[in-house]
């Protein structure tokens, strides 16, 4: 039973929490700006990476305002540190804030993590124990950041390679007691989840069928790396199958949201991520089906870095 | 026992960062200052999976913390890469990231202090002596080179604005030229280097692989036009013009900076004077002028 249709009192929410769907998206990523200006894909959206652009002066933000112009923009960051125990970063949040009324932003989504405490940035999205004082300290924090945001923040799962001692739930069922909390949107990345289930031995179908579908905003999906004990999500490749199936089960359960694929690292070129995306169709229409999971053979690599890693290098004449 | 979330935080943090790897870090007076677990304990904090250890899971994050660093500082100094070789500049950038970890929301900013860094870690004794150019100093000269561009790349330009052209110039009265004042474009840069590092970087573009040069004094303007970073080569005089007007001073006062380095003659340093303030407002140097009351 989806967990909506357990909690009448939420059955009032409109699905998405009234934000439109804006079809299938792509993650903007600065090899592609020259190809977007001069083709002008029909894409349905785009997905910013904030951090990219909120301080930039130079062609990042120029580049965006003509994109902007024509498609529909979605902000998701890397560094709010919703999970931190430092304090929330005003300057930033207002940043956001700016940039998103200047692109007119749809959302902006972060993760559920911290980046790193005692003012340093370890620019990775570090896991947080489940219990009960994390989810107290995530939904205060949230709270704040949308009131000074003035919009629902949504936050991503990411995936993740440790588990706590101290976690007293599953992640699905912080999720859904968080996002009620905090009266927050939900994105859900299909991928990460099941990354973080084969990483924690759990069943990733359970996590897609629990997570509350109402508060479901929009949808990550990614290709990750099989390191044979454990996969790592390097969003430089194809999505799987096992992947594409729960994707299969989200659209179903959520009635369809937002979906966005993300392709960071080897990145080809931009109608080979594109391609990518538009397969999501196929699997809205035959929705019901599933095939065989098939986990992508193991190709140990011991170099493989979980992304986000995201940097704008300089153009030199 | 459970753990608070800061600890928790702070702990992950000096264990995962630690330049040792894992195991020393979680031996590290850092790390057991927090929570004070050894190795064989770790599993009190981080749970096991099926497959790997809490240390081999600990170390999907440690791996991944100085790789990525490491990554993002090479595409900040490409050039610097080849002439170092990767390994020997992540050896270079290893030791920065430890001394200057990232305290930003922003990559942008994690190379901000490398140049400082090679500066503070410079050799000074044995076979250089004391203050004498050498090697290290091509190796700071092409990280300043390099953190340049990412600047002005991404730092604030002109291309909303308008700038002052060559007619601008031509229109003041030649009287009263020395007291004028040329306010720069927010994105113009003045570097003077030991290496000619602007020209080895140039070989760079055209993928050749040249060879590290000797010392020999070069002096650069950088700027950006159309979003594009651009480089122009300077002679000391110019360097010296320049570097006077973008510090505010008076035309006049700037060309006698010029000539104190200028090695040709009077004649030859007014056709100069002309044609480059002429090629100079062409590419963009400037903002405006201030003419005197």
């Amino acid at each position: 039973m989806a967990a909506a249709e357990s909690m009448p009192e939420l059955a009032m929410k409109p699905p998405r929490l009234g934000h439109p769907n804006l079809g299938l998206g792509v993650g903007l990523r600065t090899v592609h700006f020259s190809h977007i200006l001069r083709a002008q894909p029909e894409v349905d959206w785009f997905e910013i990476i904030s951090e990219n652009f909120i301080d930039s002066q130079g062609r990042p933000r120029y580049v965006l305002e003509q994109i902007a112009e024509r498609y529909r923009v979605v902000m998701h960051g890397v560094s709010m540190s919703i999970g931190s125990t430092d304090p929330l970063d005003f300057e930033y949040l207002a940043k956001l804030k700016r940039l998103a009324g200047e692109i007119n932003a749809h959302w902006i989504s972060d993760h559920l993590c911290w980046t790193g405490v005692a003012g340093r940035n370890s620019h990775d999205l570090l896991p947080i124990p489940f219990n009960e004082e994390t989810l107290r300290h995530a939904v205060e924090r949230i709270r704040i950041v949308q009131d000074f945001l003035e919009r629902p923040l949504v936050l991503e799962n990411p995936s993740s390679y440790v588990t706590f001692a101290d976690s007293t739930m599953t992640e699905w069922e912080f999720l859904t007691r968080m996002a009620e909390d905090a009266d927050c949107g939900l994105l859900l990345d299909v991928n990460n989840v099941y990354v973080s289930s084969v990483n924690h031995d759990f069943d990733p179908h359970e996590f897609v069928e629990s997570v509350p579908h109402h508060r479901v905003v929009q949808v990550h999906l990614a290709g990750h790396t099989n390191c044979g004990t454990h996969l790592i999500d390097t969003h430089d490749g194809e999505v799987i199958d096992p992947v594409w199936e729960l994707y299969r089960k989200a659209h179903r359960l959520t009635g369809g949201v937002s979906t966005l694929l993300e392709w960071d690292a080897s990145i080809p070129p931009f109608e080979v991520v594109h391609h990518e995306v538009l397969k999501a169709k196929r699997h809205m229409s035959e929705q019901l089906e599933t095939t065989e999971a098939v986990p992508r053979p193991a190709t140990p690599r011991e170099t493989a870095v979980p992304h986000p890693l995201h940097f704008v290098a300089p153009e030199v004449e | 026992m459970s753990h608070r979330l800061d600890e928790i935080q702070r702990w992950m943090q000096a264990v995962i960062t630690h330049a040792g790897g894992i195991v020393p870090g979680i031996e590290s007076p850092q790390a057991r200052g927090e929570i004070d677990v050894d190795t064989a304990r770790v599993e009190e904090v981080i749970a096991r999976s099926e497959a790997l250890s809490s240390v081999e899971r600990l170390g999907v994050y440690g791996n991944a913390y100085f790789a990525r660093l490491l990554e993002c500082m090479g595409e900040s100094f490409p050039c610097l890469v080849q002439a170092l070789g990767e390994e020997t500049f992540d050896e270079f950038a290893f030791g920065y990231l430890q001394t200057y970890p990232s305290t930003s929301y922003t990559l942008n900013h994690l190379a901000d202090r490398f140049p400082d860094y090679l500066r503070e870690t410079r050799p000074d004794t044995g076979e250089l002596g004391g203050g004498e150019v050498g090697w290290p100093d091509f190796i700071i000269d092409l990280a300043t080179l390099e953190l340049t561009f990412e600047k002005v790349f991404d730092g604030p330009g002109f291309e909303h604005a308008s700038i002052l052209e060559a007619d601008d110039l031509a229109a003041v009265a030649p009287e009263v030229w020395p007291q004028v004042r040329l306010r720069p474009v927010p994105c113009l840069r003045l570097l003077a280097f030991h290496f000619p590092v602007n020209a080895y970087f140039t070989a760079f573009r055209r993928e050749e692989e040249p060879e590290i040069p000797g010392p020999h004094r070069e002096f650069v303007a950088i700027t950006r036009r159309d979003y594009v970073v651009r480089r122009f080569n300077l002679s000391p005089a110019q360097f010296a013009l320049l570097g006077k007007l973008i510090e505010g001073a008076q035309v006049g006062e700037a060309i006698e900076a010029a000539a104190e380095a200028f090695t040709g003659t009077v004649e030859e340093l007014a056709d100069g004077l002309r044609q480059w303030f002429g090629e100079w407002a062409a590419a963009g140097f400037f903002e405006s002028l201030e003419l005197p009351d």
